[in-house]
C-alpha cells in the first residue's frame, strides 16, 4: 500500500513538470486560435448587426392624400397615429346644431337580424353580445306578437349618466350618450340604472379582431373594446360625423329604420334612402316612446306594428 | 240567402284575384327604353350593382336560389321575368311593391338601366332597342334651371331653358322634382311639377320646414327624365325656411350633467358639508387619543 502511494507521489511531480510544458504551449496555441475565433466572431456579429440596423433604402410606392403616387424609402415611413386628445375632445363634444333621432317601424321588422350583424361587426362584438337586439314582443294574451329591435334609447334625461361615479358615460350636445372605456371602472351602476337594459358588460376578454392590437381607442366607436368595462349602442357616432347613416340603419333590408336630425324635421329611411318629415311620419303613424312614464325622454321613436305584409312571430302558447 | 252567397262567391273571387294580382305597369312607363346601348361594361357594372342591392333577396340569376319569402322573389333570369319590357323592369325596380322595396331613391336611372342590362345578359333571345335621342325640335343640350322665390305667391319658381340654334329658349313640359337638402338625404318638397309654355314650374314650399339658424334652406332641383336631360341638377340657397336654433342638449343643469354646470353655492355647500363631517370625525378621534394618553399616565402601575 505504502509503496504504491509513494510511487504515485513520486511519479506525480515528474508528470506535472512534463505536462506544465505542454499546458503552456497548449494555452499559447489555444490563445492564438481563441483570439482569432473571437475576433472573427465579433467581425461576423458586427457585420450582422450592421445589416440588421443599416438604413433600409428600398423605395416603396405610396399614394398620397391628394391622389399622387410617390416613392419613399422604407425606413422613412412612420405609422400614422390618431391624435388621442383630438379624438377624445370631438367625441365628448359631438356635432353642433344636431339632435339625432331614430324611428323604428315595427310594421316592417321581419327579424332579418342584419342590423344586429352589422352592429356586431362594426363594434367587434361576439354573436351573443348585443348593442342592438330584436325582441319578440306580445303585450297580452290576445294581442298579436311582433318583432321589436331595441337599441339604446339615447335618453334626454339619462338615468345611466346620472349614476356614473367617474364621468365615464356622458351625454353630448347632439343627444348621443357615449361611454369612455378608458375611464370606465366597471362598477355597472349604469347597467342597473338603465330601464331599457340597453347596456352590456364585457365579462370576457373582448373579441380579438385582427388589427385591433395597438389600435388607437376611438371613443365614438368603442373599438378596441375593453374587458371589465361597459359598452352599448352609440348611434354609430363615427358614421354620423361623416354624414352617413348608422351601421344598423343602412344594413336593414326591410326599411325598418328611419334616422335623421330632429332640428331639420327630417328622417331618412336606411333601405330606400327616402327622406320624409319626422313630424308627419310620427303623426300619421302614431309614433310612441318606450316607457314614457319614466320621464327618460328617449330619442328613439316606435311606429306600431300595423298593416303588416308578412306573417308575424308565432304567438306564445296560451296558458 | 242565395244572393248573399253569390255575393260572397264574387267577393272571394275578387280577393283571390287581388292576392295573385298582376303587377300592372302604366303603358307609358312600360314603353320606356334605355338611353344607352347595353354593352359588356354596362353588364359588368350592372352585375356589381345587382350583387349589392338585389342579390340578398333574389339570389343569383338563373340559379333559382332566392330567399324563401312569401311571395317568393322571382329569379330575374326566369322566362316570366324576362317577358317584362325594359320599361316595365325599370318601373318595378324604381317603384317597388309589397316586400320589393322602391329603389328610386337608392339607385340612379343610369344604375337601374345597368342592372337591367346585366339581367338581359341571361336572355339569349333578347334584342335591345335603344331610346331615340331627345324629342325632335328640342335640343336638350346645356339645360339650365334657374331657381327663384316668388314672394307674392309664396312659391319656388324654376325656369328651365335650353340652347336652341344658339338662342336660349324655354323648355315646356319638363317634369321637375324639388328637394330640400337634409343631413342624411334630400327631402322632396311638393310633388312633381311640369313646366308651362314659358318653361316655368311653381312649387309650393311648406311653411313649417325648418332652415338653419338664419332660415336658409339649400334647395336642389332635378328633372325626372334623366334619359332626356342627362344627370343634371341645380342647387340654390334661399332664406325661406323657419329660422331654427335649438340649444345643445347638454346645455342645461341636470343631475346627469357635468360638474361645471352646477351652481357655485351648491358646490361650496357640498364641499363644506363634507369637510365639516370629516373635521368632526378627526376631532372625535383626537379627543379619544387624549383620553387614552391621560389614562396611561394616571395608571397606578
Amino acid at each position: 500500500m505504502n509503496d504504491e502511494k509513494l510511487n504515485t507521489n513520486t511519479g506525480k511531480p515528474g508528470k506535472a513538470l512534463d505536462s506544465a510544458d505542454s499546458r503552456r504551449t497548449f494555452f499559447k496555441r489555444f490563445g492564438l486560435v481563441g483570439a482569432a475565433a473571437a475576433a472573427g466572431g465579433v467581425a461576423i456579429y458586427s457585420g450582422y448587426s450592421y445589416e440588421e440596423n443599416k438604413p433600409n433604402h428600398d423605395m416603396v410606392k405610396v399614394l398620397t392624400a391628394d391622389n399622387k403616387l410617390v416613392e419613399v424609402p422604407r425606413d422613412q415611413i412612420k405609422d400614422v397615429k390618431f391624435d388621442q386628445t383630438r379624438l377624445q375632445k370631438q367625441g365628448r363634444e359631438g356635432l353642433a346644431g344636431r339632435r339625432f333621432v331614430m324611428v323604428i317601424d315595427l310594421a316592417k321588422c321581419r327579424n332579418a337580424r342584419k342590423c344586429i350583424q352589422a352592429c356586431q361587426s362594426a363594434h367587434h362584438l361576439r354573436p351573443y353580445e348585443y348593442h342592438i337586439n330584436t325582441l319578440t314582443m306580445q303585450e297580452s294574451e290576445n294581442t298579436a306578437p311582433y318583432f321589436m329591435p331595441k337599441p339604446c334609447q339615447q335618453c334626454d334625461n339619462p338615468p345611466c349618466v346620472a349614476v356614473c361615479p367617474v364621468d365615464a358615460t356622458f351625454k353630448r350636445q347632439d343627444g348621443i350618450v357615449l361611454i369612455d372605456n378608458e375611464r370606465c371602472i366597471g362598477c355597472r351602476f349604469c347597467v342597473a340604472a338603465c330601464p331599457y337594459s340597453a347596456r352590456m358588460f364585457h365579462w370576457e376578454e373582448p373579441l380579438a379582431v385582427e388589427g385591433d392590437k395597438g389600435k388607437e381607442y376611438n371613443i365614438e366607436l368603442n373599438v378596441p373594446q375593453k374587458k371589465g368595462t361597459v359598452s352599448k349602442c352609440l348611434f354609430s357616432a363615427d358614421r354620423l360625423r361623416e354624414g352617413k347613416l348608422p351601421y344598423c340603419v343602412s344594413s336593414c333590408p326591410n326599411g325598418v329604420y328611419y334616422f335623421g336630425d330632429e332640428n331639420q324635421d327630417a328622417v331618412t329611411n336606411g333601405t330606400t334612402k327616402e327622406t320624409v318629415r319626422l313630424s308627419e311620419l310620427l303623426k300619421t303613424n302614431g309614433g310612441y316612446h318606450l316607457m314614457p312614464e319614466l320621464g327618460t325622454k328617449p330619442r328613439v321613436y316606435y311606429l306600431p306594428a300595423k298593416n303588416r305584409l308578412f306573417e308575424g312571430p308565432v304567438a306564445n302558447e296560451k296558458v | 240567402m242565395k244572393r248573399i252567397s253569390l255575393l260572397l262567391y264574387i267577393l272571394s273571387f275578387f280577393d283571390f284575384a287581388a292576392s295573385a294580382q298582376e303587377w300592372i305597369v302604366p303603358a307609358e312607363n312600360g314603353a320606356k327604353l334605355s338611353p344607352f346601348a347595353f354593352t359588356d361594361s354596362t353588364r359588368k357594372a350592372g352585375g356589381d350593382l345587382f350583387n349589392l342591392n338585389c342579390k340578398a333577396c333574389h339570389g343569383d340569376p338563373g340559379k333559382n336560389n332566392s330567399v324563401k319569402l312569401i311571395p317568393p322573389p322571382p329569379d330575374p333570369a326566369s322566362e316570366k321575368m324576362q317577358k317584362n319590357s325594359d320599361g316595365a323592369f325599370f318601373y318595378k325596380v324604381a317603384e317597388g311593391r309589397g316586400l320589393m322595396p322602391s329603389f328610386k331613391n337608392t339607385l340612379s336611372a343610369t344604375d337601374t338601366w345597368k342592372i337591367i342590362s346585366y339581367l338581359r345578359g341571361f336572355n339569349d333571345k333578347y334584342v335591345q332597342e335603344v331610346a331615340q335621342k331627345a324629342a325632335p325640335g328640342v335640343t336638350l343640350e346645356q339645360v339650365t334651371m334657374l331657381l327663384s322665390w316668388d314672394n307674392e305667391k309664396k312659391q319656388v319658381k324654376v325656369a328651365v331653358t335650353s340652347l336652341k340654334e344658339g338662342v336660349r329658349q324655354p323648355v315646356a313640359g319638363a317634369e321637375l322634382k324639388l328637394f330640400a337638402q337634409r343631413y342624411f338625404g334630400n327631402l322632396q318638397v311638393d310633388e312633381v311639377r311640369t313646366t308651362d309654355n314659358q318653361g316655368v314650374a311653381l312649387f309650393n314650399f311648406p311653411a313649417t320646414l325648418p332652415g338653419d339658424s338664419t332660415g336658409m334652406v339649400q334647395l336642389l332641383v332635378k328633372p325626372t327624365d334623366e334619359a332626356a336631360f342627362g344627370e343634371t341638377k341645380t342647387l340654390a340657397t334661399m332664406k325661406i325656411g323657419i329660422p331654427t336654433y335649438r340649444p345643445p342638449l347638454n346645455e342645461q343643469r341636470a343631475l346627469w350633467n357635468v360638474n361645471k354646470k352646477s351652481p357655485i353655492w351648491l358646490l361650496l355647500t357640498y364641499l363644506f358639508s363634507v369637510l365639516a363631517v370629516w373635521a368632526l370625525i378627526v376631532y372625535v378621534m383626537l379627543q379619544l387619543r387624549i383620553l387614552f394618553k391621560s389614562g396611561e399616565e394616571n395608571d397606578p402601575e
